[in-house]
């Protein structure tokens, strides 16, 4: 990888001298036999933003659970002075953190999806008049607060009916509205766009205007370049080291976060693609409760064996319904076939796609790919019992012994198959994904968004994995939201838009630029 | 942390109960509390709730509703509730006198064995229609599962009124009462007895022959024989206690045998695992290729089914069908699963639980009865230990 598609704004404000807004003064936190955080001596400026990054289980997650009380005061050594006061959260007491003018935007958004964003913002401090809320002033004041920030959501929208950009602009204009100094985005980008990437980078530059702080955490690299002002990595609960962002690179930061230096991000492959397996003509398929709306409006594709298909395209785009309407979970295919070594298939449920050869590794692998409260053993043979079942009786010996090969195979980090799948980080958790999925024996995998917020380590030992199954002739389809990963993956690249394929591109032509301008639909 | 290894410290097949009572911390610390319930209660009625007449009745009294429980089990960790299973068992109850009462005696004069059979054969027919039917409004009509079993409990409750007209219906020839009220002889109460301990005694032989086989690290010969002898002779406990009363009751030999069976079931065939996991996580489930329909209709018919035993062992028990029968006894079976570790989120509970915590719920009327505690009061405390021991559930696993 080159230097080309890092973006460093020379017209960013570099970072204020501003005094210090938040200070971690010699921070450890250690559980039985852990230490998670090492003497963590860490500053923010106040009015910068600040990006933090590092592998899973490198500290980042201990530090944001230490600022929002789930690990209280006392239940760490050293101090956390906000604003020069020391931080002495109870026990899980976001509220407090709240007070004090924290505010954390985490991963996974918390609204109540029911209600508008006018009642989200103002919940739990609903503008009363004797006794009765008083809903004009709520909107009036909400309607206040988004002019303010330039954000752009309807106060009166019911919040499940936005998309996920906008939920996450719901949740950060809720923080404001809380007066909030300081604001932590968690993974703030991993559910989103390209475009609407663009859009929260915009917000976060406006907030910046407003004098509000920002830690800034992610695994994407490339967007730590493009907003913050200077970054921290952390590295097995230490504090590796914190620069200016100018004076670093994509390259520096891998080196710094991993301890080696990682010359390639992706590993090298030697595909031969064999002859084509599936066959997609002129794919339609409909919403599964609004029938008449089409979300698919015409996808067609080859894919051959031993090839990486690399699927791009924006959200909403319908590469999630491409791959669940091929798996026979989503709607109905009103047109257009589906064609498995020559033969049509007309794939019902996943049962079936599954007799047919094919496995989907779901996008979101906590709410579709695992059964969290299960072992790992558990979740690996649940599609496969008809494997080892005879007659009525699972053969508990076979199934571990499968299960067991195919979790050292993918290396999975536990200390053994009954620990549960919520115990896992999230590289480990894809990884048992993969192996439930790969146990089926699939002619076909298909794989949406395979490296969602999993860290650079683990992001590459599935890169390798992928190359290893093309080797063995299964044909691949990965659908991703990083344009780098996938022109680094791909042999071709299907880009949609709109429910359509807008091209495919060889990846010898296929660029960045390229891929967004046929995405947007420019092209 | 440690990449698995080939001889990782995975042990599998190890012995069913062992592998139950190892699943849930929370059954360890119920135990405790049923062996705490047991001693206070010993103390306080001065040793008679020790006597082996008590024990034999305790056992005994709590077989109707854990039936329920066993069948609840799975109903609740698929993430559903069945509440019509009380009036289903009471219904099939009174159907079944009504058979024993009005119908055999005109039809079949003096058959008694045939007639007893039959009378079974009915009673386990109308508890599958009920799970049938329920179980089909519920996967495939998708209507909730606590709308259908509500309605349900309306509904069999209105016939078990239509059946009996008001009144009360007698059910006492001498064999189908021997279902509910009969006895092993000491004898065959040891033979069954020998029987059960060489049986797990050549399981667990089995289970280590089929692990060398695979090639999987065995645990020592001597842990595996410790395990498998505490169950012998707590089964030979059991049975000389009861045997120097009247020996082993019947409907505890039905009931443990259904509870066997329905562990088994739970933990080694796909049915008992995909409960498991549509109530872990219903939509991975589906997407691992489960049919999610097929297997909660499955589990109503179970569910039905085990109605339909309950509902039989009531009626010979009692005697007679009557206007009351099955009164609340769905909300004992639910307390049951939930005092033995049953997650009502769904995923998580185990049948060898739910046993224990029947027994609890037994353990804790009989003592109370005995003390002369008024009913009334024996509501309250059945209440409080219920909410008592969820409480310090969630009290451990917060601080855990």
């Amino acid at each position: 990888m080159n230097d080309d598609h890092i973006v460093i704004d020379d017209n960013a404000p570099s970072a204020p001298g501003g005094d210090v807004i938040l200070d971690f003064h010699n921070v450890t936190k250690q559980f039985p036999g852990v230490v998670a955080l090492r003497d963590v001596s860490l500053q923010i400026r106040r009015g910068e933003i600040h990006g933090i990054c590092g592998e899973n289980g490198a500290g980042k997650s201990t530090l944001m659970k230490i600022l929002s009380g789930v690990y209280p005061w006392g239940t760490y050594e050293g101090q956390v002075l906000f604003e020069g006061q020391e931080l002495r959260l109870e026990n899980r007491s976001i509220r407090q953190a709240l007070e004090a003018g924290i505010a954390i935007v985490y991963q996974e958004l918390t609204l109540v999806p029911g209600i508008t964003v006018g009642e989200n913002i103002f919940l739990g401090k609903e503008p009363v008049e004797r006794g009765a809320i008083n809903w004009d002033k709520l909107y009036a004041d909400t309607q206040h607060l988004l002019n303010e920030y330039k954000l752009d959501i309807p106060p009166q929208a019911l919040v499940k009916n936005l998309g996920v950009g906008k939920m996450q602009m719901t949740e950060i204009a809720k923080a404001l509205s809380e007066n909030a100094r300081l604001l932590i985005l968690d993974e703030p980008t991993s559910a989103l766009a390209e475009a609407e990437v663009e859009q929260l980078m915009i917000i976060l530059r406006t907030l910046k205007e407003h004098g509000v702080t920002c830690i800034y955490i992610s695994h994407k690299l490339e967007e730590f370049f493009s907003i913050t002002d200077s970054i921290t990595v952390l590295r097995d609960g230490r504090v590796i080291t914190t620069q200016p962002t100018r004076d670093l690179s994509v390259e520096k930061l891998v080196h710094y976060m991993v301890g080696r230096e990682m010359t390639e991000r992706f590993p090298e492959s030697h595909r031969q693609p064999g002859e084509i397996v599936l066959e997609v003509e002129d794919l339609h398929a409909a919403d599964p409760t609004e029938s008449t709306r089409e979300v698919l409006k015409g996808v067609s594709f080859t894919l051959r064996k031993g090839e990486v298909l690399g699927i791009a395209g924006l959200m909403g785009s319908g590469r999630t319904e491409l791959a669940m309407t091929i798996f026979g979970e989503y709607g109905k295919i009103t047109q257009g076939t589906v064609k498995l070594a020559g033969e049509t298939l007309n794939i019902k449920n996943s049962r079936d796609a599954m007799r047919h050869g094919l496995s989907l590794v779901p996008e979101d692998r906590k709410r579709h790919g695992l059964v969290l409260i299960q072992s790992i053993l558990r979740n690996i043979s649940l599609p496969n019992l008809d494997q080892f079942a005879k007659w009525y009786k699972v053969d508990d010996n076979a199934e571990l012994r499968a299960s067991r090969t195919f979790a050292q195979n993918l290396a999975i980090k536990a200390p053994h198959l009954n620990v549960l799948c919520n115990t896992l980080s999230g590289g480990n958790q894809q990884k048992v994904v993969i192996s439930k999925w790969l146990m089926s024996q699939p002619k076909v995998l298909i794989m949406d968004d395979p490296t969602r917020g999993i860290d650079v380590g683990a992001k590459y030992e599935i890169y390798k994995l992928i190359n290893d199954l093309t080797a063995q002739g299964i044909a691949i389809i990965m659908i991703s939201s990083e344009l780098e990963e996938v022109l680094g993956m791909s042999d071709r690249v299907m880009v949609m838009h709109a429910g359509r394929s807008a091209g495919i591109l060889d990846i010898s032509e296929a660029t960045q630029e390229h891929i967004m301008a046929l995405a947007t639909g420019i092209a | 942390m440690s990449t698995i290894s080939k001889n990782g410290s995975v042990q599998n097949t190890v012995s069913n109960l062992t592998k139950q009572f190892r699943a849930n911390i929370q059954t360890y610390a119920i135990i405790v509390a049923m062996v705490a319930i047991w001693i206070i209660f010993t103390i306080t009625t001065g040793g008679s709730y020790a006597s082996a007449q008590n024990v034999s009745n305790l056992f005994r009294q709590m077989t109707v509703t854990s039936f329920l429980a066993v069948g609840m089990v799975l109903v609740i960790v698929t993430g559903g509730i069945d509440l019509s299973v009380g009036k289903a068992a009471g219904f099939v109850s009174v159907v079944v006198a009504h058979f024993q009462a009005y119908i055999w005696p005109d039809m079949l004069p003096g058959q008694e064995w045939l007639t007893t059979i039959l009378s079974v054969l009915i009673g386990l027919t109308v508890g599958i229609l009920i799970g049938t039917f329920q179980g089909y409004i519920i996967s495939y009509l998708r209507v909730p599962a606590f709308i259908v079993t509500l309605g349900g409990l309306w509904m069999f409750n209105g016939g078990i009124l239509i059946v009996t007209q008001g009144r009360t219906i007698p059910a006492n020839q001498p064999l189908f009462s021997w279902i509910g009220q009969g006895y092993l002889r000491p004898t065959h109460g040891w033979i069954v007895a020998v029987g059960v301990v060489a049986l797990l005694f050549y399981t667990m032989f089995n289970n280590r022959q089929k692990k060398r086989r695979y090639g999987f690290e065995l645990s020592p010969l001597y842990v595996d024989v410790l395990k498998t002898a505490f169950y012998a002779v707590l089964i030979a406990a059991y049975v000389a206690v009861v045997n120097s009363f009247n020996g082993v009751s019947i409907p505890v030999l039905l009931l443990a045998t259904a509870a066997v069976v329905m562990a088994y079931v739970s933990n080694n065939t796909r049915f008992g695992r995909y409960a498991y996991a549509i109530g872990g996580n219903r939509e991975a489930a589906r997407l691992s290729g489960v049919n999610i329909n097929k297997n909660i209709f499955g589990i109503f018919v179970v569910m039905g089914f085990l109605c339909g035993v309950s509902g039989i062992v009531l009626a010979s028990y009692v005697g007679f069908g009557t206007t009351a029968a099955g009164h609340g006894y769905e909300l004992d079976a639910i307390a049951s699963c939930i005092l033995g570790g049953t997650s009502t989120l769904g995923g998580e509970g185990t049948v060898f639980g739910a046993m224990i915590g029947a027994l609890i719920m037994a353990s804790l009327t009989n003592g109370l009865q005995i003390l002369n505690v008024p009913s009334s009061w024996q509501y309250v405390v059945k209440g409080i230990v219920l909410i008592l021991a969820v409480y310090t559930d969630v009290y451990f696993k917060k601080n855990r």
